[in-house]
């Protein structure tokens, strides 16, 4: 089909690692030790990655493809929880969230036989929606924690009119899920024209046909359109539960 | 005398990381008068209001609300008999009447109309204007007009006035006054200890976390009583002589302090 790169292609790259190092040494940034890092993580991450697939993609069938994204699902809620800090349970808020926009979102594609059950599509299919739904997860938690310590005072006036918790703050909660929307709404919107996303960049690359190649990235950008929006209103019901007590208090939450 | 007893602290205390916010509070505020809480910042007066509607829970020591321990109460409903109005006046809606429905959506427009006279606005003016459009002052009404709504049976005010000019805050309490006057209880906070003693039929003074001196406004040397200091372990009582010898230090020391928390 198409070239793809050799070893020897990945060594000539790494210069452009070094002219990364170059601006900020030369600008005195104090990053360069942080670029090399980045760099040797995403190197021996996409190492290892690559090596798993290349097993699983052979061996696992559906089940070894669900326990990936399972697995995926688990880090992903770790990386969200630093969103959250200071709200309890952060991590299974964010766990619940990212896995029920993933099981809705790849429920309605397999079932509704959009996409086939392989590996090699389930993978980085449900890859994406892990993404996106963590990204919704995290920029619902940030909102959130940032809704307790701000509007506090509006909060507890409205707690102490005698209204629920669920009342009190649902003006926050509404903040909060916009809040973790607009970024994908954006991209939907632009999709295309500022610039070629993923599926549809790799499909090209690797030899297909455009017109076939953007029927993949039209159901892509409606799966992660879901997979936010689930995964936002999830995780922001889950953290609202654990942000209030059972006298209707909203618990102290350091600023950030 | 159970009967006329709105609020009882039973031993209250509330520590926080090793500090004492309040310390063995054990007072009785009464029905169908004001009580003020009166003392310097970080005296603990806020806390102890919070208490009052179970914003905050004690360390030790019991709240009863006529003779109940709020924790034995559906703490919704505790809020809605005993209303507590926070020291910021914020608004929670985009619009007056509707500020007024927040916690009563049912009410109809002849209700919100007659609340907002209650508080001294007028309602003709207000229809329609965003709660942010409002003077300071009148923003402090309309939350006064939003609790009212809610059919309370003790308001609880922390600094009512505190954030206004002297006529705002004049304002707002004839309408205080005026709502004690037709048998609603008040417990009123404030580090202005003349003007709470202005308002108030019975007033606490609070110092570090405890008590130093209750009693009638009237009978009481209010500017005295607020240099008390906090460690001498002697609640002054208004019937007690002792209560008023001092030093004249003290007493001048305390009053510049008060002068600059007044001071924007």
């Amino acid at each position: 089909m198409t070239d793809i790169p050799s070893w020897t292609a990945v060594a000539v790259s790494v210069l452009l690692v070094l002219v990364a190092v170059a601006i900020a040494s030369w600008q005195r940034l104090g990053i360069s030790r942080e670029i090399v890092i980045a760099a040797v993580r995403a190197f021996v991450q996409l190492l290892a990655v690559g090596a798993v697939l290349a097993w699983l993609f052979v061996h696992a069938g559906l089940a070894g493809a669900l326990a990936w994204i399972v697995a995926m699902t688990i880090v992903a809620a770790n990386e969200s929880r630093r969103r959250g800090r200071g709200i309890p349970r952060a991590y299974w808020s964010a766990l619940l969230g990212i896995v029920t926009g993933t099981a809705a979102t790849l429920g309605v594609l397999v079932l509704g036989g959009v996409i086939s059950t392989s590996p090699q599509v389930l993978i980085p299919i449900g890859g994406m929606v892990v993404s996106g739904s963590m990204q919704a997860a995290s920029l619902t938690l940030t909102s959130l924690r940032r809704s307790a310590v701000e509007n506090r005072p509006a909060i507890e006036a409205a707690l102490s009119l005698g209204l629920p918790a669920t009342a009190a703050f649902a003006r926050d909660m509404r903040t909060a899920v916009r809040t973790a929307l607009v970024p994908t709404i954006d991209s939907t919107r632009v999709v295309g024209l500022i610039s070629l996303p993923g599926t549809m960049t790799g499909l090209i690359i690797a030899g297909v046909d455009p017109l076939a190649a953007i029927r993949y990235q039209i159901i892509v950008m409606y799966m992660l359109l879901a997979a936010w929006a689930v995964s936002a209103l999830v995780t922001a019901r889950a953290a609202q539960g654990a942000m209030f007590d059972d006298a209707q208090r909203l618990i102290p939450i350091p600023a950030p | 005398m159970e009967s006329t007893e709105l609020f009882t602290l039973e031993h209250v205390s509330l520590v926080i990381d090793g500090r004492h916010i309040l310390d063995d509070v054990d007072e009785h505020l009464h029905d169908g008068v004001a009580t003020a809480i009166a003392g310097p910042s970080g005296s603990g007066k806020s806390t102890l209001l919070r208490l009052l509607n179970r914003l905050a829970e004690p360390t030790s020591g019991r709240v009863l609300f006529r003779g109940t321990d709020v924790r034995d109460l559906d703490v919704l409903e505790l809020r809605r008999r005993a209303v507590l109005v926070p020291q910021r006046a914020t608004a929670l809606t985009g619009e007056a009447f509707a500020e007024v429905r927040v916690a009563a959506p049912a009410l109809d427009d002849l209700t919100v109309a007659a609340l907002l006279r209650r508080v001294a606005l007028d309602p003709e003016e207000l229809r329609g204007r965003q709660p942010s459009s409002l003077s300071g002052g009148e923003l402090q009404r309309l939350c006064l007009a939003r609790a009212l709504a809610v059919g309370p049976e003790a308001l609880l005010l922390d600094e009512p006035t505190s954030a206004l000019d002297p006529r705002a805050g004049d304002a707002v309490d004839a309408v205080i006054r005026s709502l004690v006057a037709d048998g609603l209880a008040v417990v009123l906070v404030s580090h202005d200890i003349v003007r709470a003693g202005n308002i108030a039929d019975d007033v606490r003074v609070l110092h570090e976390g405890r008590v130093t001196a209750r009693g009638p406004a009237a009978r009481l040397d209010l500017a005295h009583e607020l240099m008390s200091p906090p460690d001498d372990g002697h609640v002054h009582d208004e019937d007690d002589p002792s209560a008023h010898g001092d030093t004249h230090a003290a007493h001048l020391h305390g009053t510049e302090r008060l002068e600059q928390e007044e001071s924007p």
